[in-house]
Order: structure tokens, then sequence, then C-alpha cells
């Protein structure tokens, strides 16, 4: 170890920060394990505990924001102790994890709200509080890990937990189908996550954040690209980036508050976390970091498109997640220059996309749990709130001036036209474009939804969803409108991210501020007029129509990356199981039975000599004793 | 005995040679002869000779009193209470001798002789040259008996004593195996007997062997009219031997008075 | 004149407490009404096994030899002698169980009735049965604790006929299947007699060779002599022959099965545990005292006869389907890995030796007690397909067998573990790892038709007219409690008893 960069001892208050994990973990574990029971007072205690975690998280920020140095470290205990392989558990509290944990626990603790209301007709309830509570302890020891492995533990927490959830109603069959899926793309992303530490401490020796980043400029060029392709590899798979994106729309067959959660504002961010905890590695190649800026580009082309063509509410509202996500790696992707713009970002994300992924539990709520926009319609004066927090959430989303998603999108433009160059402007104008078929999609979403005439189904009454689910609706609408502005002018986000990014270097402005700003809206308009054109000036048909362009049944098929990945890898897969399978059934198997079959063989021939005659066996003593007598024989004259 | 002692003669004798290459054959073909012959009665008199081989044995290897003891004690009383026992239970019972195992027989024989063969040439081998000392330093004061008794009294005591629990195990087994214990209600007196005889249909004692019968054994049934043997005329608790067939008489009718 | 023998009497107390029970109780034979009987003998009996279990324990650490150097006195032999007062204990009260739902007592009210006749069928009613067997059996123990004691040739050899007469005679005693428990005694008998013929000529080459029977006297002579070692060698190798069958070891082996499957099944209990302890305490003091020197002639004989042993038991028993025959090859198979670590030739093996036997002669105790248990309207219940679904019926019963089995079969937390692992420790530290390989892999194939019972029991269905599971009777029970426990605690906690092994691992003479 050469250098290691120092982190101040956590003291005082800041001691404690291990409680923003224990206190989720042990509701969790009461919750679990506590059975029926505890069905009573379960989600109170699932809310409650988040509320205290939230309570503690603005403490431990406020604390933090009082201190010079603010990056705080607290070591718990040692995990691996082997020699050569020094693994010790420890807690970072910095201005990146502070952004984090405060948008977990605030957020989180608000969907925790929604839930008691939308979970409250379901059994398994107290269940659900009990993996929710799971998951944002694991999200937490994500962000608040002082090394790569505490991130890692956390890193498959999360992942766990989300199996867990997606799966919730896990006698559906297309739960269970999408939580594997799930999980496995998870998997094959880890591994680049596993093989990324694995290197880290091949070269460096070492897995805390101190050390990799203190000795950062020791690695080698080549050893410095491979990390952050690899650390590329693990962040697509958790953020359901290209080429490991299919299954994010697939894990919408879970409750809607996890898809608010953990597939909009928290999990699927884990990635960008990575990314930009990473920066000192990423900071040193130029390559690894076009490649991230590309799979950025490219995803938020593909979440846009499949968006175009989705009838289910949660779908489009997931391929949008893609597409957003798609946006944030563009910004880190870009270097010191894109670092805070993405958690910016990340975090007006966190608030709009959650309160629409809310927005559109609540409309299932109140239309029976029916997700096909093609049976909504007219829904805007039944369900008011619902309406009106939805649509400061797709303002915010589509870049309305001067809501939340304008600051942050705009400013993720700048910086990639900034850049310069046929990347720049490559860059930059997909993220226009892309901005553009955002407002397209989104602008149906709603004509679909909320405009035009009643296409419900018989029995169909919608209805305003309760107080418990509108609340939270509310405050997060409110963070849908206020967050990008507090977030730039008031508590300007940059600054409070400077000791972990660096500062922003100032860059010359290929277009100004102001132009991009205006091509933005302009684009946007286009795309809400578009809409208006192809579908609130036309009937909505209730179901599907066929005989669309290439381009629709391309997007319809999520753009082949479903059969994509079938061909590639699950075929050949299943092959290769089957072939196991017959070795294994065959080979293994007949190894095992033919030796049993060889002992009860031998057995039964070896028993006939047991036949009962006393000359038999004394004929048989004789021999031994004759081999007795030549055996000792030998061994003393021989 | 110690080793050491070489007082006595480095080599046999001629008149214990003599004596021994006759009657060891002698015995060896007793023990043959008690193993392979048919009859039970003569295998208990062929190991009878080998016994008496083993007696002239030990008189001419300097124990005259353990020869004794092996006449009276061994073939004496025990290849006696041997005989009793066979001529109680019939001369002629004797189970088959053919043999049903595949190979016995003949893997047997090879067994033996393999084994005579190791152990013989083993121990010869390792006798052949060993120096020959007689019983005279065994024996100096008192002979025989006297030394037997020493140590028998000494450094056997342990072993003598303990033979008598073997004693005591074989005489309870005998008991137990062979003594029918019968309740002294159940003893029927001669009386009691007589009485049930002369009630009973056949007051007449059992049949002998009868006028055609070629023995006069206790397991030779006695003859009906018809050839067959009767029934009741069976010795309880043995096994009755099987009858030759009876020879068919001659038919031709005598010259004379014609029937 | 001469000096008559020293005698400690102390010495000897726990040998001198059996054998004046067993004249007591033919004593009792003799003079005690038939009402009185059952009780009079099993309390002589008792006191003998009990008065010398508590003897041994008092004169514990004792170490010499006795009437001139006939008997030894010393750690092993002690250990042996209280291993057979307790497994006597236990035996004993398994022969006089004679509780109604246990079918009565196992023996024969008359042994000398033919079978089959008119007055066999009239005694099979009635209740009283043929209580010489308790001062047989007692005479069967002490000539086992001389046995293992004796260190003397001559006395081996009488001991090894006082253990086995009473052991033949027992074993035709069974009440029901008569001409099976006959057939069984005559086996053993003739066998057993054959042997005996091996180990008497072996005795007298010996004496030949060494011109004593003081095992002692062989040794030195075997250390330092000019003569052919001929004699010497086949000696050694009569004796081991008739040393291997009494232990029931290949190729000695082929009566155990019949023997143990035809005797009455307290018998069998009182035949497997004592019989193997007995047996194994004299070749290990005859390896180890007289021949110890010259373990590199008769260690590979021993090494191939343990992997014979090893593979002829397990592989033999696993297609076995009577419990009784199963549990009799297995016994096969345990005498191999004593072997195992008797060939160690040091302290460690003859320690490992001690507590194998210990724990062994306790299991196997217990299993026989459950195997009398499980019955149907014709006695013991033996085909294993019987068993299925016991535990359906009897849990404890069968979770007591199960545990039984397991220990037999070496799984942890059970003694049998705790043995097998100091033996195969031994047999390692005397560099017999390969035999040590050999002994695992038959452990593992053994391992099968244990549990396989396990799962017969558990997993199986009962069969529609299956056996009961007998309530066991008062001696029954303590036995099994006693086995049992022993069993547990000497695998969860057998530190105290291994360290008594230990220091009884020093033979004296």
């Amino acid at each position: 170890m050469t250098e290691t960069i120092e982190y101040a001892a956590a003291t005082g208050a800041l001691s404690t920060i291990w409680l923003l994990i224990a206190i989720p973990v042990l509701s969790a574990a009461v919750l679990l394990l506590a059975g029926k029971r505890a069905d009573a007072w379960g989600h109170l205690l699932g809310v409650g505990s988040i509320a205290a975690t939230f309570a503690l998280s603005v403490y431990y920020v406020v604390t933090l924001a009082g201190l010079d140095n603010r990056a705080v470290s607290l070591d718990l205990f040692s995990f691996i102790p082997v020699t050569g392989l020094q693994v010790d558990a420890g807690l970072l509290l910095d201005p990146l994890s502070a952004v984090f944990i405060l948008l977990i626990t605030g957020v989180g603790g608000l969907i925790h709200v929604y839930s008691i209301g939308y979970m409250a007709h379901d059994e398994g309830r107290r269940r659900f509080f009990g993996y929710f509570n799971l998951f944002v302890a694991a999200m937490l020891l994500l962000v608040l890990g002082n090394s790569f492995v505490a991130l890692y533990v956390g890193w498959e927490g999360v992942g766990l937990a989300s199996y867990l959830l997606i799966a919730f109603w896990y006698t559906r069959p297309n739960a269970a189908t999408a939580a594997k899926k799930a999980f496995i793309m998870n998997r094959v992303g880890d591994v680049g996550l596993l093989i990324a530490i694995f290197l880290l401490f091949a070269t460096l020796g070492s897995t805390q954040y101190a050390d990799v980043f203190g000795n950062a400029d020791a690695l080698a060029g080549g050893t410095a690209t491979a990390l952050a392709l690899l650390l590329l590899l693990g962040a697509c798979g958790k953020s359901g980036q290209f080429p490991l994106q299919a299954w994010l729309p697939d894990a919408m067959e879970g409750p809607t508050p996890v898809s608010a959660l953990i597939h909009a504002a928290t999990m699927v961010t884990a990635g960008v976390y990575l990314i930009a905890r990473s920066a000192p590695i990423y900071n040193l190649t130029e390559s690894g970091q076009l490649v991230v800026a590309i799979i950025g580009a490219v995803t938020l082309m593909i979440g846009c498109i499949a968006g175009c063509a989705k009838d289910d509410i949660k779908r489009v509202l997931a391929w949008s997640t893609v597409s957003q996500i798609g946006y944030m790696f563009l910004a880190v992707g870009l270097g010191p220059a894109g670092y805070a713009v993405g958690i910016l970002h990340l975090l007006t994300h966190g608030f709009f996309k959650a309160g629409l992924f809310l927005g559109a539990g609540s409309v299932m709520h109140g239309m029976n749990d029916e997700v096909d926009m093609r049976k909504y319609g007219d829904l805007a004066k039944r369900m008011k709130i619902t309406f009106a927090t939805f649509t400061l959430g797709y303002l915010a989303l589509i870049g309305f001036p001067f809501l939340s998603g304008y600051y942050s999108k705009d400013l993720i433009i700048e910086a990639a036209l900034d850049e310069g160059g046929a990347k720049g402007w490559l860059l930059g104008g997909a993220a226009i474009l892309g901005a553009g078929l955002t407002a397209f999609y989104m602008t149906r979403l709603m004509l679909m939804t909320f405009f035009g005439k009643a296409r419900w189904d018989r029995g169909v009454h919608p209805h305003e969803s309760p107080a418990v689910m509108t609340a939270p609706m509310i405050v997060l609408a409110f963070g849908s409108v206020f967050a990008g502005f507090l977030l730039v002018n008031v508590f300007p986000l940059e600054e409070w991210l400077e000791p972990v990014f660096g500062p922003r270097p100032e860059a010359a402005h290929v277009l100004p501020p102001i132009v991009v700003t205006m091509i933005v809206t302009a684009v946007v308009a286009v795309g809400i007029a578009a809409a208006w054109v192809f579908v609130g000036r036309r009937e909505v048909a209730r179901t599907e129509p066929l005989g669309v362009s290439p381009l629709i049944v391309a997007a319809r098929r999520n753009l082949y990356g479903d059969a994509f990945n079938e061909s590639v890898f699950m075929r050949p897969g299943q092959w290769l199981t089957r072939f196991l399978v017959f070795v294994d059934n065959r080979g293994v198997d007949g190894a095992v039975n033919g030796v049993a079959a060889l002992m009860g063989g031998g057995s039964s021939r070896l028993g006939r000599t047991q036949n009962g005659f006393v000359r038999s066996y004394a004929l048989g003593m004789l021999g031994g004793s004759i081999l007795v007598v030549a055996a000792l024989l030998a061994v003393r004259f021989g | 005995m110690t080793e050491g002692a070489l007082l006595a003669a480095e080599a046999v004798s001629t008149g214990e040679a003599v004596t021994f290459w006759i009657v060891g054959p002698v015995a060896l073909a007793g023990a043959l002869g008690m193993v392979f012959s048919r009859n039970a009665i003569h295998s208990a008199l062929w190991l009878v000779l080998t016994m008496l081989g083993l007696g002239v044995f030990y008189f001419v290897q300097q124990a005259p009193f353990l020869g004794v003891v092996q006449i009276i004690v061994y073939t004496g009383a025990i290849m006696i209470l041997f005989l009793f026992v066979l001529m109680l239970v019939g001369r002629e019972s004797s189970d088959s001798v053919v043999e049903t195992l595949r190979g016995q027989r003949q893997a047997a024989i090879v067994a033996g002789v393999a084994f005579a063969a190791l152990v013989g040439a083993g121990i010869g081998r390792a006798v052949y040259d060993a120096p020959v000392v007689g019983l005279e330093e065994a024996t100096a004061d008192g002979g025989n008996v006297v030394a037997i008794a020493r140590i028998l009294f000494t450094d056997y005591l342990f072993a003598f004593e303990l033979t008598s629990a073997l004693l005591i195990t074989a005489a309870v087994g005998a008991m137990v195996l062979a003594h029918v214990e019968k309740e002294p209600s159940e003893r029927r007196t001669q009386k009691d007997l007589s009485t049930a005889r002369y009630a009973s249909s056949r007051p007449g004692t059992l049949t002998g062997p009868g006028v055609l019968a070629t023995s006069n054994s206790l397991d030779t049934p006695a003859i009906l009219a018809d050839g067959q043997p009767a029934a009741d005329s069976a010795a309880t608790g043995i096994e009755m031997r099987e009858l030759p067939p009876v020879p068919d008489h001659d038919t031709t009718p005598t010259k004379g008075t014609p029937r | 004149m001469i000096d008559s023998p020293s005698v400690s009497y102390t010495g000897l107390s726990p040998v001198l407490f059996v054998l004046g029970a067993a004249l007591v109780g033919v004593l009792v034979e003799a003079f005690v009404p038939r009402a009185y009987r059952w009780g009079v003998q099993l309390g002589v009996a008792l006191a003998g096994t009990l008065g010398a279990l508590i003897s041994v324990i008092l004169i514990a650490g004792r170490n010499e030899l006795t009437l001139s150097r006939a008997v030894a006195v010393d750690g092993p032999a002690l250990f042996i002698e209280g291993t057979l007062a307790l497994l006597g204990v236990l035996s004993l009260l398994l022969l006089a169980e004679r509780s109604p739902d246990m079918g009565g007592s196992a023996f024969v009210a008359q042994a000398a009735v033919p079978v089959g006749t008119v007055r066999d069928r009239q005694l099979a009613t009635l209740t009283y049965s043929q209580t010489e067997v308790f001062p047989l059996a007692t005479f069967a123990l002490a000539g086992m604790m001389i046995f293992a004691a004796s260190n003397n040739l001559l006395v081996m050899f009488v001991a090894l006929e006082v253990l086995s007469l009473p052991l033949y005679l027992m074993a035709g005693l069974g009440r029901r299947r008569r001409l099976l428990s006959q057939e069984a005694a005559l086996k053993y008998f003739l066998l057993g007699a054959f042997t005996s013929a091996f180990f008497l000529y072996g005795l007298a080459l010996l004496y030949g060779y060494a011109g004593t029977v003081d095992l002692r006297g062989i040794f030195d002579q075997a250390a330092g002599s000019e003569k052919s070692d001929a004699l010497f060698v086949i000696g050694l190798a009569f004796l081991v022959v008739g040393l291997l069958f009494k232990a029931g070891v290949a190729p000695f082996h082929a009566w155990t099965p019949d023997v143990y499957q035809g005797a009455p099944t307290s018998v069998t209990a009182f035949m497997a545990s004592c019989t193997k302890v007995a047996a194994f305490g004299a070749i290990i003091r005859v390896l180890y005292v007289g021949f110890g020197n010259n373990d590199w002639t008769w260690r590979p004989v021993l090494y191939g006869v343990a992997i014979v042993t090893l593979v002829v038991g397990s592989v033999l028993a696993l297609t076995q389907t009577d419990v009784k025959r199963m549990l009799a090859y297995s016994s096969i198979a345990h005498a191999g890995f004593i072997l195992t670590g008797t060939i160690a030739n040091s302290p460690a093996g003859l320690s490992s030796t001690l507590f194998y036997l210990l724990t062994y002669g306790l299991t196997t105790v217990g299993a026989f007690a459950v195997v009398m248990l499980v019955r149907d309207a014709d006695g013991e219940a033996g085909h294993l397909s019987q068993w299925a679904g016991l535990a359906k019926r009897s849990p404890l019963v069968a979770a007591v067998f199960s545990l039984f089995l397991l220990a037999l079969a070496g799984i942890p937390l059970t003694s049998g573990f705790t043995g097998k692992f100091v033996v195969f420790r031994a047999g390692l530290e005397a560099g017999a790892a390969p035999l040590v390989v050999i002994a695992l892999v038959a452990s593992a194939i053994a391992a099968f038709f244990y549990l396989r019972v396990i799962v017969l029991m558990y997993f199986s269905e009962p069969a529609a007219d299956g056996p009961t599971v007998a309530v066991p009777g008062l001696l029954t029970t303590i036995s099994l409690a006693i086995a049992t426990a022993a069993t547990v605690l000497l695998g969860v906690a057998p530190g105290a008893v291994l360290d008594l092994a230990d220091r009884a691992a020093l033979f004296v003479g």
C-alpha cells in the first residue's frame, strides 16, 4: 500500500451509522420470522423502521454537512481476516452516499406508506414489508460500504430482494419466470463485478475504497480499461442497460410499489452509483468512459423506441426507466464533466418516476388491476388527485421548463454536446432525439389513460385511491416539481459532490446553453404534437392493431432483444444442460449405480459360500489356516 | 524344560527309532481307519488303536506314567464310553456317506495333503538337527509322577483348577441336553405298566425278532407272516434298521401230497 | 517340599466373584425348588457380576502377575474384566427376561426332549425354563475374563474351552425354532472344537520352540535364538488361527452368521459382545506380550486378514434379509476394524482397541436387545421386511435402534465414531494407511445396510399384518437404557473413558 485516501474516522453521532442498516435488517427479520402473528401490525413496523431510518439519515447528513472533511469512514469488523486477503467490513459516509441514503430512505419511506394501502387486500402484506425492508437494508449497505466487497454484499442483497419481490405473487407463472430472468441477467452482470473485484485485489492488493482510489494511478492503462469494462458489465446488469436490459420490463410482474422503488428509483440506479463511485478508475481510461457513454446512448434509444409501442402502462414506464438510466450512463460516461449531472438526474428521476409508478398503481387500483391502456380512457375526472400528480410527474419527465427533469436532462444534453467533435454531436444528438421520443410516448400514455373516450371493461368503476396512497404521490409530485430547481440553485448538488468527483471542468460550450434549451424544448413540443396527431386525434382501438409498420413490430418485440437472447444464449444453454444431464444420468449415475450393483452382485455371489454345511465351513477354515501358515512362513523366511 | 542340557544323548537311540517307525505307521493307519471306516464301531476301534500307539510313544520317550494314564484313562475309559454310546444308538445307524457338495471331497483331500505337507515340512526342517534331550533332568528327583505333581501344583496349578470349571460345565451340559426330567407323578411303576398292558388289547409281551431273524440286536424289528416288519416291535428311542428282503420260498410242490 | 505359588486374591477378585457365582448357581440348580430358581439364579449371577465390576473399579491400577505368572492383573486385563463385567450384567438382564409381552422366557423348558414330540408341544406351553443358563453364562464370563488376562498359553487354552463350552450349550437352548437353535449349537461346537485343536497344536509347537508356555518366556526365546524359526512361526500361525476363530475374523468367520441367527437373541447379544471383547483381549495380549518383537512377522499377515475381514463383513451384509444375520456380518466387519488398531503394536493401538471393544460391546448388546422387542405371533420378527414402518408404531424403539445402527456405522456424536476415530488414528500412526483407507471404504459400504434399516423403519409403510413392538420388561428396559446412555455419552463426551483406556494401556509380564 503506497497511498490511501485519509477518510476521517467516524466519531460522535456518526459512529452509529451502522444503525441505518441494522434497523431495516432487524425489522425484516422480525417480519419474516414472526409469522402470521405479525400480520396485524407488520406493515406499521415496516413503515416505522424506514421512517426511523430516514430521520437518522437526515440527522447524519446534517451532521456530515457540518464537518470540514466530509468523508467519514467507520470500521465495523474484520470480515475476512486471512493473511493476504484482509477484508474489513466498514461504512463510508461521504457526500455521494449521503445523497443516496436520503433518496433511498425518503422515497422508500413514501413508497412504504403507499404500500400500506396498495397491499391492503393482500394476505402476504407482512411478508411484503419484510422483503421491502430487506431491500432497503441491502441498498443502504450497497451505497454505504467502504469497500468493493461491502458494495458487493449489498449488490447481491438487492438482487435477492428484487427476486423475492418480483415473484411476490409466486403462484403466477409469469411472475416466477420474470423473477428468474431478472436474477439470471443480474448474475451475468455480477460476474463482471466479481472479476473486477478480483482484478483489483490482484493488482492493488485491497478492495477498500481508501486503498483503491488512493492508488488508482498505479493501475496500468490496460488494467484500468479492463476494470472499467468489467464494472460496466456489472452496472449494466443491475441497471438494465444494453445488452442486459430485457429483464426490467418483465420485472413489472411484481407489485407496483416494487416497480416504483426498486425498478425506478433505487436498485436500477445502483449501476450508476457504481460507476460514479469508481470515478477515479474511469478517469484513467478514456476508452472505458467512451464505452459507457455509448452504452448509455444506445440504451436510451432502445428504451424510447420500445416504449412507444407498449400498451401496458407499467411496461411503458419501465422502458422509460431504461431510457432515463441510459441518460444517466451517458452522463457519467462523460467523465468529471458529467458525474454530478448524472447524479442529479438520478435524484430527480427518482422523484418523478416513483411518482409516475405510484400513479400508475393508483390507476390500476381504481381500474381493478387492469394494466392495458387500451382499456383506460377518460380517467382525468374520475381520479383527480392521481391525474394531477401524474401530470406533474409527466411534465417533469419530458423536461417541461423549470420542472425538475428540465434541469437535469438539459444539463446532460449540454454536457454531451460540450464534448465536442463527432462524439459530442452523436451523443448529444441521440440525447435530444431521445427527449423527443420520450415526449411522444409519455404523451401517448397520458392521452390513452386520462383523456378520450372511456374504453373500460364491464363492471369497472374507476375511483380515487385512499389517502394513504395519494399522500405519498402528492409528496413525490412536489419533488418532481421543485427538486431540480432546488438541487441546482438552492443546494447546488455539484458543489456538494465536489469532494467526491473533483471540480467540474469548465468546458467551452459548443452551443450556448440557451440554444440547447430551445432546441430541446422544440423537439419535445414536436413529440407532444406527434402524439396528439397519431394518438389523441384518432380512435384508440381496444385491441392491438395488426398490420403495422416493421418499426412498430420491432418496438413491440422489444427490438428483438428477447429473441436474440433466446436464440444465442438460452437455446444453446438448454442444449448444454440436456447434454450434461445425459452425461450425469448415464455416466455419473451409471458409475454410482454400477458400483452399487457390483457390491450387490459380489455380495450375492460371496454369500453362496455360506451354504450352511459345517464341512464347507471347516474346509474354508482349513484353507484359511493353510494360507496363514504359508504367509507367515513366507514373511519369515522369504 | 530349558535348553542347553546336553548331558543326554545327542541322537535318538536305535530302540526308540525302531519302535517309532513300527508303531508310527500303525497309529497313522488307525487314524485313517477311523476317518474312513463306514461302521461306527469299527471307527471307534481304530481310534483305540491310535490311542494305544500314542501310549507306546509315551513309554518310549521316558514318560511311563503318561503312557499308563493314556491307556487307562483315554483308551480304557473314554473310548469305552464312546463304544457304549455307539452300541446303544445302533451300529447300523450311520449317516449317508454320499457327498452332496460338489468338489468338497476333492478340495478336502487337496487341502489336507497341502496342510500336512506344509506343516510337516516346516516342523521337519525345524527339528531335523535339534539336540535330543531326554527326560532325565526333568524327572531327576522322584521320577515321572513326582515331577508332574510338582509342576502341577506350582506352575500349572491354575490351569488344573480351571479345568474343574470345564468339567462342571460339561456335566451340567450333559444333564441339560440328555436328561429328561419327569415329574414324580409321571413315573409309572411296574405295577402301573402291567395293569395298563392287561387293560390294552395286547396283553402279551412284544414280539422278539422271530424265526427268520438274522440278528438279535435291539434295533432289529420282528417280521410278520407276510415278511413286513412289525411296527410295534420297535424299541423306543432307537432307530430300527432296514430288514434285508426275505428270500423267496421255493414254491415248487414237493413230491407226494398233492394240494 | 514344594512351595505353593502365591495367589493374589485381591488381584483375582473379579474372576473369583464370577466363578463363585457360577458354582453357587450350579448348587442352586440342584437344591432350590423350581418355583424360586429363576429369581435366585438371577440374583446370584448379578451379585457375582456386579461384585466383579465393583472389585475391578476398586483394584484399578494394580500391576502384577499372580499364580506363578499364570494370570496377569494389569491395565488391559482389568479394563477388559471390567468391560466384560459390565456387558455381562447387561446380557444377564437380557437372558433373564421373561415378561409375557416378550413371549415369556427365551429358553426351552427341557432341552433334552426331542423336537416335535408330544412332550415337546406340552412343554412349550409351560412357563418355566432351563435356568442352567445362568451358571453357564457366568462360567462363560469367568472363562472370558481369564482368557483375556492369562499370561500363560496353557491357561489361555483352558480358559478358551471354559468360555466356549457354555456358549455351545446356551446356543442350543432356544425355546422357539428349536431345530435352528440346536443346529447353531452343533455348528458352533464342531467348528469350535476344530479350531481349538489348532490352538492346542500351536501351543505345543511354541512350547517345543521356547521350552515354556509363559508369554514372556516365549518373547525372550524369540528374541535371540539359534534354533530354527519354523516351529515358532508355525506355532504362531496356529495360535493365531485359533484366536481369530473366536474373534470371528475372516476366513474363520463362517460360523458367525449361522450361530448368531440360530441362537436365542439374548445369547447372541452375550456372544457378540462379550466373546469378541475377550477374544481380542487375548489376541492383543498374545501378540504384544509374547510376539511384540516379531511384529514384522505377524503384521503383514494380519494386515491381509484384516482386509479380507473388512471386505467379507461389509460386502456380504449388503444382501442379507434377516436382521440378526445382518448384525452378525456387521460384527465380522467390526472385527476387521478392531484389527486395524491392533496391528499397530503400540500403546495407541492397545488403548484404541480397548476403547473400541467397550463401545462396540455396549452398542451390540443394545442392538440385539431391540431385536428381541420386535415380535409377531411366531416369536421374533427377523425378516427385514417386517421391520418396515416401525417408527410409526413405536417411535421410541425405532429411535433407539437407529441410534445403535448409527453408532455401528460410526456416525459422529455416537460412541462408534469415537471408537473408529481412535482405532484409525492408531493404524495411521503405525503406517497402515492403505488399510485405514480400505477400512474407511468398508465403513462406507457398511453404512448402506445400517441406513437401509433406518430408512425402512422411518420411510416405509408398515406391513398390514406386521409385527408389533413388545413393551420391554423391566430387565430389558434397564439394559437398553444403560446401553443407549453409554452410546450417546461415549460419543459426545468420551474424554474420560479415552483417558482411562490410555492409562490402562500397559502390559505387565
